[in-house]
């Protein structure tokens, strides 16, 4: 007893501390397709007129606007947005209830429906500054995160959001917008 | 069996931190701030700025704050673990600037030297390619 003790604190105290991942501050081998997809450029415009745009882009998507620094081109902003699924909250009843009829009426606590994500906060930072090597164009980079909580409320996921339709639609809106923008509308 | 338990249970609990002494933190501040900063020999504020941002992005942060006048930027990136950090630019006689950062992973401060050392080598690229102009 005494060495499995002996064995077994050091693992505890280990897992109280978490330790920081070797990767945390390194560039991964896809940080450059990330950049990639996560960058427009703009021709013609001055960082303050982009800046105008991505606000205007941003409110039309319910964001608020958290943070704006313009001589850095930096425009911060978040949303809470529902995060619910029909198709798995219908599954997860439908399972909590087979469950519940097995069981004789003792595990009906739906415990399935009760992890299902329910909101989430988008948090989200564009940063826009001039073309190095051309200063007339403005290079736009966004970079998108996320905390999803289930419906206790408990944490179910933090990350930062890579899947590329959801950047192309936001330039999607921002190309509409910068048009708008050149046009005074 | 119930002591142990018990024991076992203190242990986990005082494993990481007390309550107030989280506040101040203990260690050398000396050598903290060694480990924390970097001096680039240019006095462009707003490049340095600029490519403190182009990292933190490269990285996956998202900007929580950023003044340019004090040159200071926070951040936060989520994955699995969340990750606070302030940069701060200062000017330093002699034409250079002190770039500092400092980050807390999750409940803890980051006091791994090559934590840090990583930071600044992604910086220093970021800063190579603003300072020459190259996209």
């Amino acid at each position: 007893m005494a060495l499995r003790a002996r064995l077994l604190l050091p693992l505890i105290i280990l897992a109280g501390c978490e330790t920081l991942p070797r990767d945390a501050f390194r560039l991964s081998e896809s940080a450059l397709a990330t950049r990639e997809m996560q960058t427009r450029e703009y021709a013609s415009m001055s960082d303050t007129e982009i800046l105008s745009a991505s606000t205007a882009v941003l409110q039309d998507l319910g964001y608020a606007i958290d943070e704006v620094e313009e001589p850095l081109g930096v425009l911060s902003a978040s949303k809470r947005a529902d995060a619910t699924s029909g198709i798995k909250a219908v599954g997860s009843l439908a399972m909590d209830g087979v469950k519940c009829i097995f069981s004789f009426l003792r595990a009906c606590d739906g415990k399935n429906y009760s992890k299902l994500d329910d909101v989430q906060d988008i948090r989200l930072t564009l940063i826009s500054r001039p073309q190095l090597d051309n200063e007339e164009n403005v290079v736009v980079r966004i970079t998108i995160q996320r905390v999803i909580w289930d419906k206790k409320g408990r944490l179910s996921v933090q990350q930062t959001v890579t899947d590329s339709s959801v950047y192309e639609s936001f330039f999607d809106k921002m190309s509409k917008a910068v048009f708008l923008e050149q046009e005074g509308v | 069996m119930r002591i142990f338990a018990g024991t076992l249970y203190m242990v986990f609990l005082s494993a990481c931190a007390s309550n107030n002494a989280a506040i101040t933190e203990s260690g050398s501040q000396v050598q903290v701030r060694q480990i924390q900063t970097r001096t680039y020999d240019t006095l462009d504020k707003r490049d340095t700025l600029r490519s403190v941002l182009a990292t933190l992005q490269d990285l996956g942060f998202v900007i929580d704050k950023a003044d340019y006048e004090l040159a200071t930027i926070s951040a936060t990136k989520l994955q699995d673990y969340q990750i606070r950090m302030t940069v701060t630019v200062r000017e330093r006689g002699g034409e250079r600037l002190d770039v500092r950062a400092n980050a807390r992973f999750n409940e803890s401060t980051v006091e791994d030297p090559l934590a840090y050392q990583d930071f600044f080598a992604v910086l220093d690229k970021a800063m190579f390619l603003t300072l020459h102009n190259v996209d």
